[in-house]
């Protein structure tokens, strides 16, 4: 059975999850607007539906083009790219490092 | 006479047959701009003072710079005897949204504070290539989420020119804006839930969501992948089609995008109505709304002119030769929101994940103790509330734990929206319409900060609009009036897959017919304020 | 001891496919060597607003290893997303194929050295994009993109392996298999092929899947063969001393031998999987399936088998011959414009064409010798026309001018003397030169005779005709 409403227990883990960081003001609104968010969708559950529906990614049946070939484009200023980082060294895009052990990954 | 009061298609006319200078055009829209605009929309403002409260400030960037050299280039061509462009000299404007090299793209956010994207996007360069003067990018609620721009980071927000205490809708505020206010002729926005339709609907402007897939979608900040759609916003229905002749077909850099032909639209605008079914449905002329502590659904009523305008806009269509069939059944458009609220927020989610400070856009200036803090910290400052919103609520309901009960179960419900309107326009079945007329929105333009805080009530203002975006069929919102405090009515045609030919033809239709109307006589507050036009 | 206890192992191998390209952008598949952040563009460096575009040489490859690997090949698969944060990974999540791959079901038969055949499964193939590069330098983590959205295709082995030595063989013949089909050159040094195990121990003949550990980091089929074992040794010491398996990352220190636990598993990630918008369902008709499922070569092993059959060649020979598809293709094109048995050929391939291939480091296929000029040679040496010597001084020579032996062969003067007179006099002038010689040999010192065939040889420059000459020498001596 699913939780009715998200405790916030459960709403700092989602914000740890999501690589967030919220003050407690802050927390208090987005949780309580979740949770009128989650009412509002509670209805979905609800609807009858035939085993045969089957989920739309896409509302219109997408008719794009096929894979494309196996050429080589090389962009034409991939400097340009590594000049918006915002600290590089050495043509590296540069970060603090992870912390050991136990970190997010894969 | 000033360029500014003429439609997209006549200055073409003009500008390509040698009579008037691009450059005239740019100069007078930049002097409109100057005095309706204000100042533009920016990072960290401190007080606004008080003139500003009358100003449009659909801008978050005035693109002066390359605007005139575009206008240099359709000078000299012109010149040479070289073909300009089927946009010749029109001045657009951009919704901060897409990715425009040479300009900042920051999609309202501060975590996009200074990005200077190296590639433009093809429904972009499709308008530059086309002969358009690209004037600047619009404000926008924060990464599209949201429907009155209110929520951006660039402050002020942009000002419904109708009435500047009222917004202009979201999340293409800025780009209706524009457009109502003169300061463009054309802008180019994205719909995702409504986010076209319903600000040119608040703002008195007509604004098209094309089918998906039929304008690319490659440079476009992405937030519902499967949802987003660029399109034209004008001041009527030729200038849209018009601009999206420019826009439409196959892009190889986007592989949802649909390598159906384009017709060609205007050469149909004006074949008339007649033999043409339209359609109204007793489900659009309410909103089902939801107890947001029990979540028990309830029916609310709409603003009357709302109703009143359909009735109003059918008698007109139905004079014309066409024939409207009342009672067509749409019984899932009530699912709309919800379904809305988990398909939208998952893709959301996922498509923010990439903002996280390493590799462009802001990052903290904070010191953190390693690369988890980074992220955290950076997100934290960078994003604003609605973003952490979406990403929490797209998380959540696509857990493991979750995810069969929310968004599996809201794609399967998606595709019962969409089987409502496959019926409503299927050749064989009982209802065969050619277009389906709703109103565009339950209310006219809300007061600045009424709704803000309230997410539920504020995506609720999407609730007609949405299931366009779920069927990926097109739909166009056309202006249909004013309420009684002068604020705009819009209506809306929903069109079956790829026959925006249809749509626009109608809406042509309408508007050819109502033109010596009363209420198209009315100026915007902010331009009589600004004593120009 | 060791027998109380049985090994289980799973695979999870990774292989870069060999394509042009990456797998949803045209910038470069393979950038070994280059300058960090040069092979990039906004849509593998995850700038914002940008889309995937699907390379069709990507299906191609992976539906033809599925189809190699016995697996069912999906009509219609599906790409998802796989969410996380990690900096190699720009988008913030990695394309992969979820639930609806390319591939399902599957196997790979691998022979070991006691003769046996072990058919080890997979569960299904998928196609999906790799991720940058980081390495630390002074705290910092340093990030380079040049490898992110390079196609991989992912296999995971049923956990059916029950030794270091089964691994190595299943890593061994994947290797061979990859190359033969040409969807990857799999080479483990560059990382072609990726491989981490699973390992974890049970009673013999229990059926049971007990806690299992994972070790990453192995670099070589050597790599996996410790490492694997190492841990068994490991894990089976630690269950007699009355602790348990507990489930770790493990990485393998090659230059230390030792394995070093990373992090604990027990916090599994919810990587959130949806549907990849951005995508098309990807489609192979009836008729693509059957033109790629048909268009597979003969696999090693059956080649091994038929060239024993048909060749009649040891399986030592067989093995070597077809350790590599050009070199058996190599091989039996020499033995058709060849009039020698098919062991004349493999001795000549083994002993001196693999020789020349390796001191030039070039395979069966880069060599300016093809296998018309070997036949040439091979029927040179075998009707007498050269000597076996110069037979195999030619292969060099061939390689490296480009002409015809039988054109270096009369340039060069290098022709046997075959001659009858020609012979007959240079026979005769040693015979008068060594009396005592043909004394004895009329004595019976019938042993002499090579000794006079090789002073022919000696006054011929080793250009007579050694059987010709051996005829008329006992004629000669006879008389």
């Amino acid at each position: 059975m699913l939780p009715e409403k998200i405790t916030r227990e459960m709403f700092d883990k989602l914000v740890a999850l999501a690589a967030l960081e919220l003050d407690e003001e802050e927390s208090e609104y987005l949780r309580t607007e979740l949770n009128h968010q989650l009412a509002a969708v509670k209805e979905l559950s609800e609807i009858p539906i035939d085993e045969d529906i089957e989920p739309s990614l896409h509302g219109i049946n997408c008719q794009g083009n096929p894979p494309r070939p196996d050429e080589w484009k090389p962009f034409p200023d991939p400097d340009a790219i590594l000049a918006l980082a915002p600290e590089s060294r050495e043509r590296y895009f540069v970060v603090p490092d992870i912390a050991q052990p136990g970190q997010e990954g894969q | 006479m000033n360029t500014t009061s003429l439609s997209a298609l006549e200055i073409v006319l003009r500008v390509r047959a040698g009579e008037l200078s691009a450059m005239q055009v740019l100069e007078e829209h930049l002097a409109q701009i100057a005095a309706v605009d204000g100042i533009p929309g920016q990072l960290d403002l401190p007080a606004l003072p008080p003139r500003e409260e009358q100003k449009v400030h659909a801008f978050i960037q005035v693109t002066t710079d390359l605007a005139r050299q575009q206008a240099e280039q359709i000078e000299a061509k012109v010149a040479r005897g070289e073909d300009p462009g089927p946009l010749a000299g029109v001045p657009v404007s951009i919704k901060d949204i897409f990715c425009v090299q040479g300009t900042t793209t920051t999609a309202g956010s501060r975590i996009l504070y200074n990005f200077r994207p190296p590639y433009t996007a093809t429904t972009v360069a499709r308008l530059e290539q086309a002969g358009a003067l690209i004037l600047g990018k619009t404000n926008l609620d924060e990464f599209t989420y949201g429907s009155s721009s209110e929520s951006s980071a660039f402050q002020p927000h942009p000002n419904n020119p109708w009435n500047t205490q009222h917004v202009t809708g979201g999340s293409s505020g800025g780009s209706a804006a524009a457009v109502a206010a003169y300061e463009t002729p054309l802008s180019l926005g994205t719909d995702t839930g409504g986010s076209i339709r319903q600000p040119a609907a608040f703002c008195g402007v007509v604004g098209l969501k094309p089918t998906y897939g039929r304008t690319s979608r490659y440079g476009l900040i992405a937030f519902g992948s499967s949802l987003d759609c660029p399109g034209p916003l004008a001041r009527n229905v030729s200038d849209a089609a018009l601009m999206l002749q420019v826009l439409a077909g196959a892009d190889p850099k986007d592989s949802t995008s649909s390598i159906q032909p384009v017709p060609d639209y205007l050469a149909a605008l004006a074949e008339g109505v007649r033999g043409l079914r339209i359609g109204i449905s007793p489900d659009y002329d309410h909103i089902a709304y939801p107890d947001t502590e029990t979540g028990e659904m309830g029916i609310q009523a709409i603003q009357p002119e709302m109703n009143q305008a359909v009735r109003e806009v059918a008698q007109v269509l139905a004079s014309l030769g066409a024939e409207i069939i009342e009672n067509v059944p749409m019984p899932n458009a009530r699912h709309g929101i919800p379904t809305y609220f988990v398909i939208s927020r998952v893709e959301a989610a996922s498509n923010l994940h990439r903002f996280d400070g390493v590799k462009y856009g802001y990052r903290t200036q904070k010191p953190v103790q390693d690369l988890t803090e980074l992220y955290r910290v950076t997100r934290a400052e960078g994003f604003g509330l609605q973003p952490k919103l979406r990403i929490l609520m797209g998380m959540y309901v696509s857990a493991a734990a979750h995810a069969a009960h929310y968004y599996q179960k809201a794609l399967r419900v998606r595709s019962l929206i969409r089987a409502d309107f496959e019926r409503a326009f299927d050749p064989t079945g009982p209802y065969r319409l050619d277009a389906l007329l709703t109103p565009t929105t339950p209310t006219t333009a809300f007061r600045r900060k009424e709704v803000l805080r309230d997410t539920v009530l504020m995506q609720y203002s999407d609730q007609m609009t949405v299931g366009a975006n779920h069927a990926g069929i097109p739909a166009i919102s056309i202006p249909a009036g004013l309420d009684p405090q002068g604020l705009p009515i819009g209506v809306q045609f929903f069109g079956n897959d790829f026959r925006e030919d249809i749509i626009l033809r109608v809406a042509y239709a309408y508007e050819q017919a109502t033109e010596l109307a009363p209420w198209r006589q009315e100026i915007p507050q902010a331009l009589r304020a600004a004593e120009v036009k | 001891m060791m027998t109380r206890y049985e090994i289980v192992v799973g695979l999870e191998t990774h292989i870069q496919l060999n394509t042009e390209t990456k797998i949803f952008c045209s910038c470069k598949a393979d950038s070994w060597g280059a300058e960090p952040n040069t092979n990039i563009c906004p849509v593998c460096s995850g700038l914002p607003g940008v889309l995937p575009v699907l390379n069709a040489e990507a299906v191609q490859k992976a539906a033809l290893l599925a189809a190699a690997m016995h697996a069912e090949i999906n009509p219609v698969s599906y790409f998802d997303r796989k969410n996380y944060f990690y900096p190699d990974l720009p988008k913030g999540y990695q394309i992969t194929q979820f639930d609806e791959p390319i591939g399902k079901g599957g196997y790979l038969d691998i022979h070991m050295p006691d003769g046996s055949t072990r058919r080890v499964h997979i569960h299904k193939l998928h196609l999906e994009e790799d991720a940058g590069k980081t390495k630390i330098e002074a705290g910092r983590r340093l990030v380079d993109f040049n490898r992110c959205g390079v196609p991989l295709v992912e296999m995971v082995t049923e956990p059916e392996l029950h030794s270091g030595e089964e691994a190595a063989q299943y890593l061994t013949e994947l290797r061979q298999l990859l190359r033969w089909i040409g969807v990857s050159e799999a080479d483990m040094e560059r990382g072609h092929l990726r491989c981490d195990a699973n390992v974890s121990i049970r009673e013999a003949g229990s059926t049971v899947l007990n806690t299992k550990t994972e070790i990453k980091n192995m670099n070589s089929i050597d790599s996996i063969r410790q490492a694997i074992t190492l841990e068994a040794q490991r894990q089976i010491a630690a269950v007699e001393a009355g602790g348990r398996v507990e489930s770790y990352t493990l990485d393998w220190d090659a230059d230390t031998g030792t394995l070093r636990k990373m992090r604990s598993k027990e916090t599994e990630a919810d990587y959130r999987y949806f549907r990849e918008p951005d995508l098309l369902p990807v489609k192979l008709s009836e008729e693509e399936i059957n033109r790629i499922k048909s268009s597979l070569p003969e696999l090693p092993y059956a080649r091994k088998m038929r060239f024993i059959a048909e060749y009649q060649l040891s399986a030592y020979d067989a093995d070597i011959l077809t350790s590599e598809r050009s070199l058996s293709d190599y091989f039996e094109e020499t033995v058709g414009l060849s009039s020698t048995s098919p062991k004349t050929v493999s001795n000549w391939m083994m002993n001196d064409l693999l020789r020349l291939m390796n001191d030039l480091g070039k395979s069966a296929s880069e060599l300016h010798l093809r296998p018309a000029e070997l036949a040439e040679i091979i029927n040179l040496v075998e009707s007498g026309k050269i000597s076996p010597a110069t037979g195999k001084a030619l292969l060099k020579k061939v390689e490296e001018s480009g002409r015809k032996p039988a054109e270096i062969v009369a340039a060069e003067g290098l022709g046997l003397i075959g001659d009858e007179d020609a012979l007959r006099s240079q026979i005769a002038a040693v015979l008068s030169e060594s009396p005592s010689e043909v004394a004895n040999f009329k004595a019976g010192k019938e042993s002499l005779l090579g000794w006079f065939v090789g002073q022919v040889m000696r006054r011929t420059g080793g250009k007579a005709d050694p059987k010709r000459t051996r005829e008329l020498l006992l004629e000669m001596l006879r008389k």
